[in-house]
């Protein structure tokens, strides 16, 4: 491995770690498109930056680029505080309209020049090491590597210093106020923060990367853990996790770097959502059968309770009269004998002296519908379950 | 925190030990970017260097995308040639930034006298980057990498120079062929439309007036006039044949095609021309010298 192939996964790994952590926080509040709004959005702050340089490389542009993001998002605030649209209405308002601007202002004023957000901000993580910075004649290392690792620094210290207020305004935007953080100062921050990182790291990586950066990790995370740190932790080492892996597979098949980063981001994801343990779509899964069943079995009980004919109870009745095919009607009887609930003789089937009292609790719950009723009964309920 | 950093730090240590053997030998490795430019480094460097090209036949090289494998070609490299001109698109500025950390990148088409080129009608410093499809400009490319070449490995200075006349007599030749295959055409018909403005230098060489749909970027659309436009101008000339290129899709020039047909004029499509990349390796499309002589025989062909 070369000193080329390390800096890129640095500089992809502290890209993942810059953009898990705004990230995490637009997940949860819900603005995880903001960072592709920005993305298309910084084009008049490129377009106007090079009218007042003439210079494609000045450093000016990528300053109006990230201040053109802040703008982004106070209008989305501010289109959204009206009330008359949602959020999402909102940044898909704001954003083609920015983005629009730029290309009206390049097609009258400079058609002729390759003007456009690649043009100035590099974006493909393959050439991120050949451009050095020189400090003095030394060369120090890539300059996207400094530039995110300075906006990864502000970003961890902003972290540490306001996680508190962070995560009382994320969750419960009442109570952050009342407790005398302004929730409209945190935001607006916050939101900084991510158009800051969002140009840099568009810089570093490319702006589709940018997006699965950010959003991916922490959706990842988010089917994972209810707790804010462990989130941000869960959200890191994902980023992380495929930044690194990413890049060697983008090594084996020769591919692009950004976009076998993105697909292990995708990956990673497809993973979490089908086997997270209480989210995944697996458990739901298992878990609604399983509900599909005590369902069923109360059902069933209920009926038992009701008819003292024996025809009613006749095993065989039993498959037509409740219309439950055969193979679950035999789930069901099996459950409730496994749970001393039943007995069958001669085909005919009878409540035990559990299931009777079980069933009499299970209808004074239903009449009377009070949670008190039903705590003790979980334990007979839910004993199947373990 | 300290764990995602000790996780990284232990994926580097891992990955550090299967370290790339660098094929060394003792000869020049050297990365070209466009097709044209590897099939002319193999001619003049032969089996003293190691020659590896970034795009590969049929890339378009405005939107060329770096994989992999380009960045430890990049770093091993001793030389890099490119075109120029805005040519490889972003990829012009990242060499640029390597001359400073002191690896030779030699854009060939720095050698040649700025005033002769296609500049831009509004800015000044911008010009047509096509300039291999002017044989004299090739020839200069020649004699610019194997100057470079010499420099580089004094040592096989005379072979560099002696495989760079041989391929500059056969440049000549390659000249004086296709210009006789252009004197069959009459003047009248020599109407080049393609499908974006690759050929203004073979044009202004072998006096052909040519027409392109798109600008020279080939990353900007044609537009609805645009098409109807050259529609109407290959009917009042009368035009056979339009022309294909390999690294463009044809979407556009179908459409150009249709439109001139439902204005009851019958054009063809004359074939598909090599614009930014050579065929591929091992054809005669692969080669300079074969792509031109395919790319004329082609257009005199169809436009008879």
């Amino acid at each position: 491995m070369n000193s080329a192939q390390i800096e890129i996964q640095l500089i992809a790994s502290l890209v993942a770690i810059a953009c898990a952590i705004p990230g995490t926080f637009l997940v949860l509040r819900k603005m995880a498109m903001i960072s592709d709004a920005i993305s298309h959005a910084i084009l008049p702050g490129i377009v106007i930056g090079f009218f007042v340089t003439q210079d494609l490389n000045s450093p000016v542009l990528i300053l109006l680029a990230a201040l053109t993001g802040i703008i982004t998002v106070v209008l989305v605030e501010y289109i959204q505080k009206t009330g008359l649209v949602k959020e999402d209405t909102a940044i898909g308002l704001v954003f083609p309209a920015l983005f629009s601007i730029g290309v009206i202002l390049i097609a009258k004023n400079a058609n002729d020049v390759h003007l456009d957000v690649d043009a100035v901000l590099l974006g493909e993580l393959a050439f991120a090491p050949f451009d050095r910075l020189l400090i003095g004649g030394t060369d120090v290392g890539p300059k996207s590597l400094w530039v995110i690792g300075s906006i990864l620094l502000v970003t961890i210290s902003l972290l540490i210093l306001f996680f508190k207020e962070l995560k009382v305004s994320t969750f419960d935007t009442g109570l952050s106020a009342s407790l005398g953080f302004s929730p409209a100062i945190i935001h607006y921050g916050l939101m900084s923060v991510s158009s800051v990182t969002t140009v840099g790291a568009f810089d570093a990586v490319g702006a589709i990367l940018v997006v699965a950066l950010m959003i991916a990790p922490a959706a990842s995370a988010y089917l994972l853990t209810t707790d804010l740190k462990k989130m941000l932790a869960l959200a890191i080492s994902f980023g992380v996790f495929s930044a690194v892996f990413g890049y060697w597979v983008a090594h084996w098949l020769d591919a692009s770097i950004a976009g076998s980063i993105t697909t292990m981001l995708g990956i990673v994801f497809l993973l979490v959502y089908l086997f997270a343990p209480s989210k995944g779509i697996i458990a739901v899964m298992y878990r609604e059968r399983q509900q599909r069943t005590e369902v069923s079995l109360l059902t069933f009980l209920l009926h038992l309770k009701n008819h003292e004919e024996l025809e009613e109870r006749h095993v065989n009745h039993l498959y037509e009269h409740i219309n439950w095919q055969k193979v679950r009607a035999r789930s069901v009887l099996d459950l409730a004998q496994k749970n001393n609930m039943i007995l069958i003789e001669k085909n005919i089937v009878s409540l035990t002296k559990k299931g009777n009292e079980f069933t009499s609790k299970a209808i004074d719950y239903i009449i009377t519908n009070e949670d008190s009723q039903i705590e003790d009964m979980k334990d007979d309920f839910f004993l199947f379950r373990g | 925190m300290k764990k995602i950093i000790s996780l990284l730090a232990i994926i580097l240590i891992f990955t550090a030990c299967k370290d790339n053997n660098a094929k060394d030998n003792g000869k020049l490795n050297i990365v070209t970017t466009t097709t044209m430019l590897t099939d002319l480094v193999q001619n003049i460097g032969g089996d003293m260097v190691n020659a590896q090209g970034l795009m590969g036949s049929g890339v378009d090289p405005h939107l060329y995308k770096a994989s992999e494998g380009d960045v430890s070609k990049l770093v091993n490299a001793d030389i890099i040639f490119y075109s120029g001109l805005h040519l490889e698109g972003k990829l012009v500025e990242v060499l640029e930034k390597m001359e400073s950390s002191n690896k030779t990148t030699i854009a060939l088409a720095d050698a040649l006298d700025k005033k002769t080129l296609i500049g831009s009608e509004y800015f000044a410093s911008n010009y047509d980057p096509h300039v291999w499809f002017d044989i004299n400009y090739f020839e200069q490319f020649a004699e610019k990498t194997a100057a470079v070449l010499a420099e580089k490995d004094p040592t096989n200075a005379a072979k560099y120079e002696a495989n760079k006349n041989a391929y500059i007599i056969k440049l000549e030749a390659l000249q004086n062929t296709i210009k006789q295959t252009i004197e069959t055409l009459p003047k009248e018909k020599r109407v080049l439309v393609t499908a974006h403005d690759a050929f203004n230098y073979f044009g202004k060489a072998y006096g052909f007036e040519v027409v392109g749909l798109q600008g020279i970027s080939t990353a900007t659309e044609a537009g609805v006039q645009d098409v109807q436009k050259l529609a109407t101008f290959i009917i009042d000339k009368q035009i056979k044949a339009i022309f294909i290129e390999s690294s463009v899709p044809k979407r556009t020039i179908e459409a150009l095609q249709a439109s001139v047909n439902s204005k009851g004029h019958d054009v063809k499509i004359g074939g598909t021309l090599y614009s930014d990349a050579l065929g591929t390796t091992g054809t005669v499309e692969g080669t300079y010298i074969g792509m031109f002589e395919y790319n004329v025989n082609t257009i005199v062909n169809a436009l008879k």
